[in-house]
């Protein structure tokens, strides 16, 4: 590992990496904007520059150089020493900021990047606090680039970031900077609009308002945002994200940095993926049909009501024999029972289902529920993948499904038995946010007499069930999802599900027969006393404000 | 701050009557005493409100008075809050709430598609007045606001307006610094261009 | 009834004689029914039994509504002491204020939340207010009357119960409407409530021993509890008892502020502090319950106050006028003049509410402990060594002791280095570095 003198302070860094890096690393504000750890390297905006010690020509002793040097385009060398706290290295700063200000409009106030901008907070930090300018700003009309994205050009500082995105990580190339000196823009070539399934990231890179999300235009002032660390539920991959909402509703999700799984990237499913969150569609209160018809129910007498019901299906199986295992005569009792967990359950909620429906049923039988796929996993040049199963955490509920073993299947056998009428009773879990209850689904479920549903929006499922819960979404539960990988990573809730809804993980507590609040992390410590592939879960690093 | 910028003050010392206290209690209630017959300072200080007010007596300063919210219109008789939140955020209260939409004017980004303050929770510090950079939002020297019902107190963007309309001669709308936020940098009035020019 | 005539009424009402008017219209039919049906009650009004209870109905009626008024009274002398008007907008002068306080009170809606101790909070409300009113049953409220139609040297009383241990139970019951109180805070559920309980029943216990101080000095000079007694001393002798222990009657009154919770020693309410205090979940007609019952509860501390110190119904000091007159027409000066100087005592106290700010607990605590126990220590013992060698019986000397005591507090207050409010002295200069 080298070792480096940042301003008279010595630093360990890795070696290889720009001194940009390492001083960000160390906690140093260093303004940038061209600089993205993940994108290739450019120093095309001089904001990075940095004084270095170099041998004198004639005395070859080490000297301060009277030149700057773009720290980003620097590789850290054992020994080197360097210095961003110097008048020449402010002076350049104050002033290459006013040169960025000479045409950018002061229209912060209706700019939906105020107050996560570069620009603006680098003004505030280094900037001269005035313009010389007295001709015109140049006005550049916004533009349409693409079904998702707007580029208002005047506020655009030409670091190309969007530009080298597109070329390197997404490797579709459809941006590129047109024009020369003062007239230089961003732009898409004719008939080729900024589509690729990555192009929400372009949003994040820029440093200023220029390229601006036309699904959060004017929605919302950032400042207003909380941010929650979640996990995107779009694909298997667990691409971490976090959630910006304000009061109980999301209004954009952008990549949380995870070095070992999407780095500083999601895919614009894991971005634009959430709108089924707020669906007025939603089924929002349990029923529980009586005499053919759907009564509303209260949440309270759902446990014991599923208790009652589950342990008449399964005729001398008490919950003690249960507890102290199947005893001979036992050893077909609670055959007609299934639980489908479904691979949107967190492995929390899973767990808890599944010991739940084996209390009162040790020989019930456990599904995992429908995967959805789609395609084939598709992966870009530098190696980001949007995974094809569509699903957050397929492999968490299989670990938990083999760790209980007994009666296991998976949802075409399950299907296939419950056409021949081998279930009495079943607790499907959906959560899905498309159509998932095929005809074929709902013909086989419709065999099942005592038929619990645990989904989020109504479908063909609604008149056979015989109790139906609303569901919680991803947003509104907390809990681990489990990558393709077996990544196990937590994510928090960040707003509470609507009205008359209770987070899946909660109801399942106390279906489980506990009282008091669910905490993912205590049924995790004690998931992982059988369980070690639960004992520890990854958390990204966080990183500071305009690390990157 | 420096040493000598600090002035210690050191309580005065209590004389033995003072310490009993009771001394000075009848000296308080003698002053109390005194106000309490005092007919003349009553009539010079209390105003007998609804037949008697500030604005009666012209002593309301109409310029700075802290009364019930207007948004101004501009010149051409549009809204000329451009919808930034500044006053949102600025508000203590959180009694203003904005939805924002793409205006449909040419010479700014941003306008409000709906804007609510709730009067009920307003405490009327002139905080979003201060804060607006478009000098849209202003406090008027407009007090007596009754409702029957909360909704009622709830203004919405029409009902600022009209209250702007029924100011707008007894407290002229300020010339605002800066007329235009939008896609023009700040300074030109003179853009006729379409809002958005379709590349794809 | 449309807004108009509503206008009109009240426009109405504000017109003086329109309002004596109204009142002659209320009053003079109930006085007429009164003197017509004097033959059916004259042999009530010569009954030893009845006589007294009769006194009773009418001074609880008297005193419910002298709470209304007390209410006006002090809304307007907090007005002016403020240079304001207080309230003026209700009949002439704001004279119907009480009326329309009273409406309002029944109207309100009557809000019991929903998480209180619900057979509590109703009763701590009534017990305030009955446990202020019952201390009226031993106030010798005009002596003894002798009714023209009675047989020469026979008397009827007018106090209800002339217990041999009329000061006692006085005290007894005095101290009992603390619990009413803490009831309140304790029923609500809410921790502002509790605390003004639990400041009540502090600030209750700890001037419950200066008063207990300050009346044994008196106790140990009428040789009595009696009240009756205690007031037929003073009214034949002439002498006041505040003119031979007038340090223990600035005792008394310090210590009825606080046993009353009135300003500046209402910290089981204060506003600033604890919302409502004790009352903060009460509304409407409970919440009025608890008003008339301090109201109440000042009636009763100043009339035993008065009967202790100034000479109860006896209308001047140093002469014994009236002390043996029976007659019916001297009855009804005595009691006019007691409930005047009933009236002047609670003047008094609304006067100093408006003038001294609250205390702070501490120093509440600190005055109660470091100042009046130690003094009313210091003067009962002094006025029983007076007592030991016969000195009840000559008042000066009484006096005497009293300039004595006082003189030495002085002399101590004088080196002392703490004072004896609690105030702090020479706090050390604080320091601050370099920012």
């Amino acid at each position: 590992m080298p070792k480096i003198i940042i301003d008279g302070r010595e630093i360990e860094c890795r070696a290889g990496i720009p001194v940009l890096q390492a001083a960000l690393e160390a906690g140093l504000a260093v303004p940038h904007y061209c600089y993205h750890p993940g994108l290739s390297i450019v120093a095309s905006c001089r904001l990075c520059l940095m004084e270095m010690k170099l041998p004198h020509p004639q005395t070859r002793e080490l000297v301060w150089a009277p030149k700057l040097f773009p720290s980003c385009q620097t590789p850290v060398q054992d020994g080197m020493e360097v210095r961003f706290d110097s008048a020449a290295v402010r002076d350049n700063q104050k002033h290459v900021m006013e040169y960025y200000l000479l045409n950018h409009p002061l229209d912060c106030p209706v700019c939906d990047k105020a107050g996560e901008c570069y620009l603006q907070d680098y003004t505030e930090a280094h900037g001269p606090g005035s313009s010389r300018m007295v001709e015109d700003k140049q006005k550049n009309p916004k533009k349409d680039i693409g079904p998702h994205t707007l580029l208002y050009q005047d506020r655009c500082v030409l670091c190309s970031r969007c530009v080298r995105f597109c070329d390197e990580i997404a490797g579709t190339g459809e941006l590129a900077v047109v024009n020369r000196g003062s007239r230089g823009e961003i732009d898409v070539f004719p008939g080729r609009p900024l589509d690729n399934p990555l192009q929400g990231n372009v949003v994040d890179l820029c440093p200023v308002g220029a390229l601006l999300d036309k699904d959060f235009l004017f929605k919302q002032r950032v400042w207003l945002l909380r941010s929650t660390k979640s996990v995107s539920p779009a694909d298997s991959g667990g691409q971490t994200i976090w959630i910006d909402s304000n009061e109980q509703g999301i209004h954009r999700i952008r990549p949380r940095y995870n070095e070992r799984v999407n780095e500083w990237w999601i895919s614009d499913e894991a971005r634009f993926g959430w709108k089924y969150v707020h669906r007025p569609d939603r089924l929002n209160r349990p029923q529980v049909r009586e005499a053919g018809t759907m009564r509303p129910a209260r949440w309270e007498e759902l446990p014991t009501l599923l208790r009652s019901r589950f342990a008449e299906m399964t005729p001398g199986a008490s919950l003690a024999e249960g507890a102290l295992g199947p005893s001979p005569d036992t050893a077909l009792k609670g055959r007609g029972i299934a639980a489908v967990l479904s691979p949107m359950m967190s492995c929390e909620e899973a767990w808890l289902l599944a010991r739940f429906v084996r209390d009162v049923a040790p020989q019930a039988t456990l599904v995992l529920g429908h995967v959805p796929v789609v395609g084939e996993d598709q992966t870009f040049p530098k190696g980001f993948t949007i995974k094809a199963e569509k699903c957050p955490n397929r492999r968490g509920v299989e670990t938990i499904l083999r760790h209980l073993g007994g009666h296991t299947a998976d949802f075409r056998t399950f299907l296939g038995q419950a056409v021949e009428r081998r279930f009495d009773a079943a607790y499907i879990v959906g959560g899905y946010p498309d159509v998932w209850v095929t005809p074929d689904v709902a013909d086989a479920l419709a065999k099942v007499e005592f038929l619990v549903v645990h989904d989020l929006f109504p479908s063909r499922l609604n008149e056979r069930a015989a109790v139906q819960i609303p569901g919680a979404t991803w947003a509104e539960r907390e809990g681990t999802f489990m990558n393709c990988d077996g990544l196990l990573q937590p994510f928090e809730r960040a707003i509470v599900p609507p009205e008359g809804v209770k987070s899946d993980g909660q109801f399942v507590y106390e279906l489980a027969g506990r009282s008091g609040l669910f905490h993912a992390r205590k049924v995790r410590d004690e998931m992982a006393a059988e369980m070690p592939q639960f004992a520890e879960v990854f958390v990204p690093r966080e990183l500071p404000k305009h690390a990157h | 701050m420096r040493d000598e910028d600090i002035i210690v003050l050191q309580e005065p010392k209590l004389s033995p009557a003072e310490r009993l206290y009771l001394p000075q209690i009848f000296d308080g209630m003698v002053t109390t005493l005194r106000h309490m017959f005092s007919l003349k300072r009553r009539q010079q200080v209390v105003r007998q409100y609804p037949e008697d007010t500030r604005q009666g007596r012209g002593e309301l300063r109409i310029a700075n008075y802290r009364g019930v919210h207007r948004l101004n219109k501009d010149a051409e008789g549009r809204v000329a809050c451009v919808a930034c939140f500044m006053c949102s955020t600025a508000c203590p209260a959180h009694c203003i709430h904005i939805e924002a939409g793409e205006s449909p004017w040419p010479d700014r980004e941003k306008y409000p598609v709906k804007f609510e303050i709730d009067e009920l929770r307003c405490i009327y510090c002139g905080m979003c007045e201060e804060a607006c950079p478009v000098d849209a939002i202003e406090l008027t020297p407009h007090y007596e606001l009754v409702g029957r019902t909360r909704e009622e107190m709830i203004f919405d963007k029409e009902k600022l307006l009209q209250v702007f309309e029924e100011t707008k001669h007894t407290k002229p709308r300020k010339d605002p610094p800066i007329t235009d936020y939008g896609l023009t940098g700040g300074q030109g009035k003179d853009v006729a261009s379409p809002n958005v020019e379709r590349k794809v | 009834m449309t807004n108009q005539t509503i206008q009109r009424v009240e426009g109405a009402l504000r017109n003086p004689l329109v309002l004596v008017g109204v009142g002659a219209v209320l009053t003079v039919p109930a006085a007429l029914v009164l003197v017509l049906a004097f033959p059916l009650y004259r042999g009530l009004l010569s009954d030893p039994f009845w006589f007294p209870l009769l006194v009773m109905a009418a001074v609880l009626f008297l005193i419910l509504n002298a709470t209304a008024v007390c209410i006006l009274a002090e809304r307007k002398i907090a007005g002016f002491t403020q240079d304001r008007y207080g309230p003026n907008r209700v009949g002439f002068w704001g004279l119907l204020q009480p009326v329309a306080d009273g409406l309002k009170f029944l109207l309100k809606e009557d809000i019991i939340p929903r998480r209180v101790d619900k057979p509590l909070f109703l009763l701590a409300p009534c017990l305030a207010l009955i446990v202020s009113l019952v201390g009226f049953a031993v106030i010798p409220w005009a002596g003894e009357v002798h009714w023209p139609w009675m047989e020469a040297g026979t008397t009827v009383s007018t106090q209800v119960a002339r217990l041999d241990i009329g000061i006692l139970y006085v005290i007894a019951v005095g101290s009992l409407g603390v619990y009413g109180l803490v009831l309140a805070g304790y029923a609500s559920n809410n921790k502002y409530s509790f605390y003004g309980g639990l400041r009540a029943t502090a600030q209750m216990i700890s001037y419950e021993l200066p008063l207990g101080l300050a009346l044994l000095c008196v106790l140990l000079t009428t040789g009595t509890l009696r009240l009756e007694e205690i007031v037929n001393q003073q009214a034949h002798s002439g002498v006041w008892y505040v003119f031979v222990h007038p340090l223990a009657f600035l005792l008394i009154v310090i210590c009825l502020f606080a046993e009353t919770n009135r300003a500046p020693f209402d910290l089981p309410e204060a506003e600033q502090e604890l919302v409502g205090g004790y009352h903060t979940e009460y509304s409407a007609m409970k919440f009025a319950l608890f008003f008339l019952a301090e109201y109440a509860h000042m009636i009763t501390g100043s009339a035993v106050a008065i009967a202790l110190f100034l000479g109860g119904w006896a209308p001047l000091p140093f002469t014994s006028w009236l002390a043996d007159n029976t007659a019916w027409w001297a009855m009804l000066l005595k009691f006019g003049v007691y409930l005047l100087k009933v009236a002047l005592f609670i003047g008094v106290m609304m006067w100093v509410r408006w003038t001294i700010p609250r205390f702070r607990f501490d120093q509440l605590m600190r005055l109660a402990w470091r100042s009046l126990v130690p003094l009313g220590l210091l003067l009962m013992a002094a006025v029983a060594v007076l007592t030991l060698f016969g000195g009840q019986r000559v008042w000066w000397a009484g006096l005497g002791v009293n300039v004595l005591v006082l003189l030495g507090v002085l002399w101590w207050a004088a080196r002392s280095k703490q004072p004896m409010t609690g105030r702090q002295e020479d706090l050390p200069p604080v320091e601050f570095g370099a920012m």
